[in-house]
């Protein structure tokens, strides 16, 4: 997965760790089952005698709670420090931007900068510079949204009345699609907007003169 | 102590443990009023149980009684069909639907339901 | 257990006695019908999503209507079958299998099912009103279901339906606990009792602790929309969160109470059609409880990308619940280990139960990361996750269930070839249309959205999923027809026509109205199978 914040390597690391571990479990027990039922096919009358009729198997029965409980503990604590790393917030970020979603698009309000407006006919644009910090400060002005970007593999709820703060730490430049995640009403598919993370010259610019 | 009354108590002490766990984890105050409240209902439900089990002698419980050894045993009066519960339906619906359409039908269905629950009174005699 | 209830003439073959009965076995029959007719409206309104989503900017539909498809297919599956399903299968199960002549309160079983079908009629009546059916989604997040935003009275349609579908489920649940409790007969203890009743019980417990947060959630947001209330409203303090809180702790162990019955069907067909006993019994016991308690921890796991929780908590308990369920996947494969497996049409629903679930059960312990749901919540990733339990899951089993208990029910089996082509169409067509839903979601595709831009592979993904769905039709189709083919079949069908174990195969099929004229002595969980091979016999 290719990640384009310091936080999506994170959470790239903690999506292939389960991809992987699950891939394994899947291959294993779907091979258990297939195996069974092919292997055990009846291949006699019904009036044959039986099969063994065993019930139990208690060291087996132990044995399948314990190292699952044990892995799923494992994974817990890979998790918790992935999350931790995700949602951390420095102290002084180089860039602070208010953001607001509504019905139907978004407001980025940068301090000490300008405010962009947008809304599906024309999408408002994210400028971040990359390699500092920026701060997003995210709430909604009506109903809930959810300020999706896939390309950093996040997203977090713009909730009424509620304030949230996240980190984004860019490591590329590009530029990357966002959409609203949560239902919000008839033009909730239309409330996109765009990441736009250019070298920390470029931005420096595009703050004196964001017309360009 | 039946199986039934353990399941409840298990579930009471477990419901008991997630709410205080819950609270000191996280601090929040609307999930720890469900926990908590649920966990004061497994126990209201798990003591109503030891005090309504005393006596309680269920054949169910014995794993050597057959039915020969139930028979005769009236368990209670079955109704085969009944009335009342298309028409009790109806009348919470109606009511229901008075309250966002049209107050005429949570008045039919008010005064349907007293109606249904006096009959009901009257048929349990 | 003789019980000494009255000895009616044969019940009255018109309609109008459909409409009195206190009958569980009908009552049953009554929800599965109703609950079919639901999942068939459902399905179309399915079919209707996936055809405007076949291409990029498709005006199959416009925005508000597909707001109105996507809200009914949701709160119909959930609330108006794959639950009431179980209910019904439960209610037509449950005395027969402990040995009982009925519910504890036949009345009150009754009124469970009208109550159903009235909640479900007036859901959908807010599509005759003039700003249509709700649209919210089946969730109906505050405050965009506040009266501000959601001026129609669809939106109030469906809370009264919800509620009294909530009302009906609560009523059922207290009359399951009950006649499992006191009404098995002699010998029928409760660890004598078919896992299927076991989980049952469970569903029940489940069903006790969360839908009254269910019923609150909505009388908060009708008072919020009509009496003035602000319960949700963040100008006068209210919080949308606690919104999200009280319908999750409801809308977690929903879910659970969508698969556990589930989970009892498989566990009752797989022992018969691999002619052994069901490995683990206490194992599936324990499980199914640890499940149930552990899915009222959960909730919040609903909530991660919100900021507003603990996710750590939530994260873990997550977690825990994999183990159980795990311990219940390597009991059936224990049960088909070194058994003899016939491939019948319930065993075919059951393998594919397995298959698919696993799939669905991996994403969301995937999920239950918060780092992972960061990106897959509202997405289709998720939408792939839950249909994979609900849909590869639930609704496999609701299949295997209808093909093996047909016969006890109505006195004949389904066509065998039609419902192994109903199987090979469900479950080819059943991962043709979610499977690329995994990469959709990955590659940035919102759910719930009317219309999506033709970026990556999503237009080549969304067009299989479509043509998937149509598949899928196909074996509901074939399904249908099954069911007029063998309305004409005139083989009788005796007690027990799959060799079977459990106590409902030890009456007539379909059973005399009071169920047993006698009963098989009680000794182990499989008491038809002792019958049949006294060799075998436990030790009393």
């Amino acid at each position: 997965m290719a990640t384009a914040t310091a936080q999506a390597s994170l959470l790239a690391a903690n999506w292939m760790l389960f991809a992987y571990v699950g891939l394994a479990v899947a291959l294993v027990v779907w091979g258990l089952i297939l195996f069974a039922a092919l292997r055990w096919r009846r291949r006699e009358s019904s009036s044959a005698p039986l099969p063994p009729q065993f019930r139990n198997n208690f060291a087996l029965e132990i044995g399948w709670t314990v190292l699952p409980l044990a892995l799923v503990c494992v994974l817990f604590v890979y998790t918790y420090r992935a999350e931790a790393g995700v949602e951390a917030l420095v102290p002084d970020p180089s860039v602070t931007v208010a953001v607001n979603g509504y019905r139907w698009g978004w407001t980025f309000s940068y301090r000490d900068g300008p405010t962009v407006h947008g809304s599906f006919a024309n999408p408002p644009e994210l400028v971040l510079p990359r390699g500092e910090t920026s701060r997003i400060v995210l709430t909604s002005s009506d109903v809930n949204h959810s300020f999706w970007i896939p390309a950093f593999l996040f997203k977090r709820d713009a909730i009424p009345g509620r304030v949230t703060a996240f980190d984004i730490d860019p490591t590329t430049t590009g530029s990357y699609t966002g959409h609203c995640a949560e239902f919000c009403g008839y033009d909730h598919a239309l409330m996109g907007f765009r990441v736009k993370v250019v070298t920390p010259g470029e931005f420096g610019r595009w703050l004196k003169s964001p017309a360009t | 102590m039946t199986i039934g009354l353990r399941l409840f108590i298990s579930s009471a002490v477990f419901s008991i443990v997630i709410a205080v766990a819950y609270w000191f984890v996280a601090h929040e105050p609307a999930g720890t009023f469900l926990l908590g409240f649920m966990a004061f209902a497994l126990t209201f439900l798990a003591g109503y149980m030891i005090v309504a089990e005393r006596e309680a002698d269920l054949w169910g419980d014995d794993g050597r009684a057959t039915s020969a050894d139930a028979a005769g045993e009236v368990v209670g009066s079955y109704s085969i069909s009944s009335p009342l519960p298309l028409w009790s339906a109806a009348a919470l619906a109606s009511i229901g639907l008075g309250l966002v359409v049209s107050p005429a039908f949570a008045a039919m269905g008010a005064i349907a339901a007293l109606a249904l629950g006096a009959l009901f009174i009257v048929q349990s005699r | 257990m003789s019980a000494q209830a009255a000895l009616q003439p044969a019940a009255r073959a018109d309609l109008l006695s459909w409409l009195t009965t206190t009958d569980h076995k009908r009552i049953g029959i009554l929800y599965l019908t109703t609950s079919l007719v639901y999942f068939g409206v459902a399905g179309l309104l399915a079919v209707a999503i996936r055809t405007q989503l076949s291409r990029p900017a498709n005006t199959f539909v416009n925005a508000h209507t597909y707001a109105q498809l996507f809200t009914l297919h949701g709160t119909a599956m959930i609330f108006l079958f794959v639950a009431p399903f179980a209910l019904g299968l439960a209610n037509f199960l449950l005395p027969l299998q402990i040995g009982a002549p009925d519910m504890a309160f036949p009345r009150l079983n009754a009124t469970s099912y009208w109550l159903f079908l009235f909640g479900g009629l007036i859901v959908f009546s807010g599509s005759a009103t003039s700003e249509g059916a709700a649209a919210n989604g089946w969730t109906s997040y505050a405050p965009l279901s506040e009266i501000k935003i959601s001026t129609g009275l669809g939106e109030d349609l469906w809370i009264v339906g919800v509620f009294l579908v909530s009302v009906a489920t609560i009523l059922t649940a207290i009359n399951f606990v009950t006649t499992v409790f006191v009404y098995r007969a002699p010998g029928m203890t409760m660890w004598r009792i078919p896992i299927f009743t076991w989980e049952m019980v469970a569903t029940s417990l489940l069903i006790f602790m969360a839908f009254p947060a269910l019923a609150a959630d909505l009388l908060l947001l009708f008072v919020d929309r009509h009496l003035g209330g602000h319960a949700f409203d963040p100008a006068y303090g209210g919080s949308p969160i606690l919104y999200q809180h009280l319908f999750w702790f409801f809308g977690h162990p929903e879910v659970y109470v969508m698969i556990l019955p589930y989970f009892g069907v498989i566990s009752e067909i797989i022992p018969v059609f691999s002619r052994k006993p069901i490995f683990g019994y206490t194992g599936l016991v324990l499980a199914a409880f640890a499940i149930a308690g552990l899915s009222m921890g959960v909730w919040a796991h609903h909530m991660f990308t919100t900021g507003a929780v603990d996710d750590p908590f939530f994260s873990f308990m997550s977690f825990l619940i994999a183990v159980p369920t795990g311990v219940k996947f390597f009991n059936w494969i224990g049960t088909m280990w070194r058994g003899s497996i016939s491939f019948a049409t319930p065993m075919l629903f059951s393998l594919g139960f397995l298959l698919n679930f696993l799939l669905g059960g991996i994403t969301g312990v995937m999920v239950a990361s918060p780092p992972i749901d960061f990106q897959a919540h509202q997405s289709y990733f998720i939408v792939a996750h839950m249909h994979y339990v609900l849909g590869g899951g639930s609704l496999f089993a609701i299949f295997a269930a209808l093909f093996f208990w047909w016969p006890k029910m109505f006195g004949r089996k389904l066509n065998e070839r039609l419902g192994k082509l109903c199987f090979w169409l469900l479950f080819i067509g059943f991962n043709i249309t979610f499977l690329p839903m995994h990469v959709m979601g990955l590659e940035g595709m919102p759910r719930r959205v009317f219309t999506y831009p033709d970026t990556g592979h999503l237009a080549l993904l969304n067009a299989i999923a479509t043509s998937g769905s149509y598949v899928m039709v196909a074996g509901v189709l074939v399904f249908a027809w099954n069911v007029v083919v063998s309305a004409f079949d005139r083989e009788p069908v005796g007690p027990d026509p799959w060799h079977a174990n459990s106590l409902e195969w030890a009456t007539s099929s379909p059973p005399p109205e009071y169920n047993f004229d006698r009963l098989p002595p009680i000794r182990s969980e499989r008491p038809v199978f002792d019958a049949r091979h006294p060799e075998l016999r436990p030790d009393a």
